[in-house]
């Protein structure tokens, strides 16, 4: 550690769950960090720096998991309390401790923000989002509540620009002169009564209440509307992701086409020519083209996320997911599973319960992440006609389709493990539900792009690297002097791809689709980058190579072939990421084994009824 | 072969080494871990020559954080 970095002061953002730390963290640092409207999204250190332009100073600023209480009852609640008292391993205590504050909901979160003054550190107390406060009629005295309190508090907005502005003038003069509160709890004292003598001297609270949340709460969480209201919510999603992509997909799909075309006329043909042409720029351009369709898919998830509508789904859903041996609090996970298993896994942390969250852990792979997304839609666009079923694409009603099946198979697996472990226990929920918000325009640009860069990273670093080890083995070694057939089927790919297809020919699978899926286990896109290779490499002659892969397979496969192929991809443990994750969640190489072993089952099971069923009924 | 043809197929060895380093330092890094540990530490042993003490550094893999390095979001697994 330099002189420089030792003497840097360092501040950890703590409070309650969806107090607004992480629009905060950002506000100070800049950082782009993942902002959310729902309990337990923050579950891993986050740190950033400050400049104060003020001082001059510069600052570690650390951004902390949301914990209702330093007696931890889960393991992010953990994390923040082992950090605080500067038990974490590896970490260095803070010098300075931020306690973010919801202005709106302050009974709940100044009772924290005592138990962080008991532990006799420097601190600075945020009270945010103290425009939502004053729009609702709460008033404040933030004189008199420093004076109770001892220690420095200041307003704040976090998503505002420049709404932090006081915190860091009160973070630079505790800087200067650090000091421990100058009051305590009494011994013995009662945090419940002291939260609400503090609220009596310092807090004015309307005496309406907040209309607009009831008003709303009356619909969206009533038991039959609240349900129809949220199936039409993930029913336009799926909707909007095929209506409004397709346009940028063209563009993207022409200027791969003429990148293609203008590098194949840069380099003489040969081996380097096919490397770049076939193997990198159409591979790579096959996963790109899906870019838009992720995005559009994630500006709703976001939007869902930062209006406060998530904690109502998940309110909603409590009881059918109990019924299904999972837990309200499991959906928040599962919904980011949608995204990426890997976070959804680890989002469990926040399942105080064990049972649940390990029931979570298990069936968070069946829900559709978006590396799935790439092969259902091509899928899809070969095999479902672009026509309307009433107002309906049928395109987006298949996307749809193909979605739900992953939630039900999810919840039927969690049932089976409910009955199979003969759990009769109650899972009660607690969860504390946000007022509604109005997305800001500025965390939702920032979650997108976030969302682009890893999946950009993800097409410019392993995929990269998979289509040019994918694109060597489909071309080596060259075949023999005076060989017929097509050089494929001599090069390792196509002797691999040979040798598999007999396990998988009772499920429709041609061996180009089971050279696809040996790539697909790094990362599932790339089997569409791996089929688009494949078939530009196997095709009988030019028209055919330079053919899009959608028409190749639509002529190629049956439809049997693509259903089967299209159920395969919603089972299969084709991400040894997700496995890896489970493994080290779970601690247990036994659970890593059972989640592999039981959707490796599933998938082939499921592929093969859906082929086999299909050929009979004359799609095969 | 030709001059030509024989640097296109050094580029593409070059191309295919380093695309299997990236895949196995992603999917397996921790067997690979081991494997780094494993080849450098007879190569740092006291009486061997600088030289080789210089290779057994260089084979062997930086020390373990505990800092944000390990954040398992899925930007830094795939």
């Amino acid at each position: 550690m330099s002189a420089a970095e030792a003497s840097t002061l360092r501040l950890a953002l703590v409070g309650n769950p969806n107090c607004g730390k992480t629009a905060l963290f950002n506000q100070l640092t800049g950082s782009r960090q993942k902002v959310a409207n729902y309990a337990g999204v923050t579950v891993e250190r986050k740190e950033g720096r400050l400049h104060s332009s003020a001082s001059g100073r510069s600052y570690a600023v650390l951004d902390l998991p949301g914990a209702y209480s330093l007696h931890a009852a889960s393991l992010d609640e953990a994390v923040t309390r082992d950090v605080c008292r500067g038990f974490y391993p590896g970490e260095p205590a803070p010098d300075v401790l931020v306690c973010v504050v919801d202005a709106t909901n302050l009974r709940l979160h100044l009772r924290f923000a005592l138990e962080v003054r008991e532990l006799g550190k420097p601190m600075i107390l945020a009270v945010n989002m103290m425009d939502a406060a004053l729009r609702r009629g709460i008033a404040i005295d933030l004189a008199a509540l420093e004076r109770e309190l001892g220690v420095p508090v200041v307003e704040t907005i976090a998503v505002k620009h420049g709404g932090a502005r006081a915190l860091v003038e009160r973070i630079d003069a505790v800087a200067a002169q650090p000091h421990e509160p100058r009051t305590h709890l009494a011994e013995g004292a009662d945090l419940h009564a002291e939260t609400r003598r503090l609220l009596s001297l310092a807090v004015a609270m309307p005496t309406r209440t907040a209309k607009i949340d009831d008003a709303l709460d009356r619909w969206l969480l009533h038991p039959v509307f609240g349900l129809l209201a949220l199936i039409v919510v993930m029913f336009l999603i799926f909707q909007a992701v095929y209506a409004w992509a397709t346009p940028m997909m063209d563009m993207i799909e022409a200027g791969t086409g003429w990148l293609g075309e203008q590098a194949g006329g840069l380099l003489p043909e040969g081996p380097l020519n096919s490397l770049l042409v076939d193997g990198i720029i159409g591979g790579l351009g096959g996963v790109v083209v899906f870019l838009p369709q992720i995005l559009i898919l994630f500006a709703f998830i976001l939007a869902l996320e930062e209006s406060g509508y998530l904690p109502r789904a998940a309110f909603l859903l409590d009881r059918m997911m109990a019924s299904a041996g999972l837990s309200g609090r499991s959906f928040i996970p599962l919904l980011s599973s949608f995204a990426c298993a890997i976070p959804g896994i680890m989002a469990t942390r926040s399942i105080q319960d064990p049972r649940d969250r390990l029931a979570t852990i298990l069936v968070a792979p069946l829900m559709t992440c978006s590396a799935r997304l790439p092969v259902y839609a091509l899928l899809i666009g070969a095999f479902v006609p672009d026509e309307k079923v009433g107002i309906f694409n049928q395109q987006g009603l298949v996307l749809f389709g193909l979605y739900a099946a992953g939630i039900a198979s999810a919840l039927l697996v969690s049932w089976v493990m409910k009955k199979w472990r003969r759990d009769k226990g109650e899972h009660a929920l607690l969860l504390e539900l946000p007022s509604y918000r109005i997305p800001h325009p500025r965390d939702l640009l920032i979650g997108l792009y976030e969302r682009a860069m890893i999946f950009l990273k993800r097409v410019g670093g392993i995929i990269l690297a998979l289509t040019i080890l994918l694109w060597f083995l489909l071309n080596f070694p060259a075949p023999p002097e005076g060989a017929m057939g097509p050089a494929i089927d001599y090069s390792f790919a196509g002797r691999i791809g040979h040798a598999m297809a007999v396990f998988f020919a009772p499920l429709g699978f041609n061996w180009q689709i089971c050279i696809a899926l040996i790539p697909g286990l790094a990362a599932r896109e790339v089997a569409v980058a791996s089929l688009a290779t494949i078939y530009a490499l196997s095709a009988a002659d030019d028209d055919a190579a330079i053919q899009a892969l959608t028409p190749v397979i639509s002529d190629g496969w049956s439809l049997a072939t693509a259903l089967s192929l299209l159920v395969w991809f919603i089972y299969a443990p084709m991400c040894i990421s997700t496995l890896a994750t489970i493994k080290r969640e779970t601690n247990s190489w036994k659970q890593m084994g059972f989640a592999t072993f039981y959707l490796f089952a599933l998938a082939y099971l499921a592929s093969l009824v859906t082929y086999q069923v299909a050929k009979a009924l004359g799609a095969g | 072969m030709d001059a030509s043809l024989a640097l296109q197929y050094a580029i593409i060895a070059v191309a295919v080494v380093v695309s299997a380093w990236v895949v196995v330092k992603k999917q397996f890094p921790g067997p690979l871990r081991k494997v780094r540990i494993a080849l450098a530490l007879p190569l740092l042993r006291e009486d061997h020559a600088g030289w080789v003490r210089r290779i057994g550094r260089w084979i062997a893999p930086p020390g373990l954080t505990a800092n944000g390095k390990a954040c398992g979001g899925c930007d830094g697994c795939g």
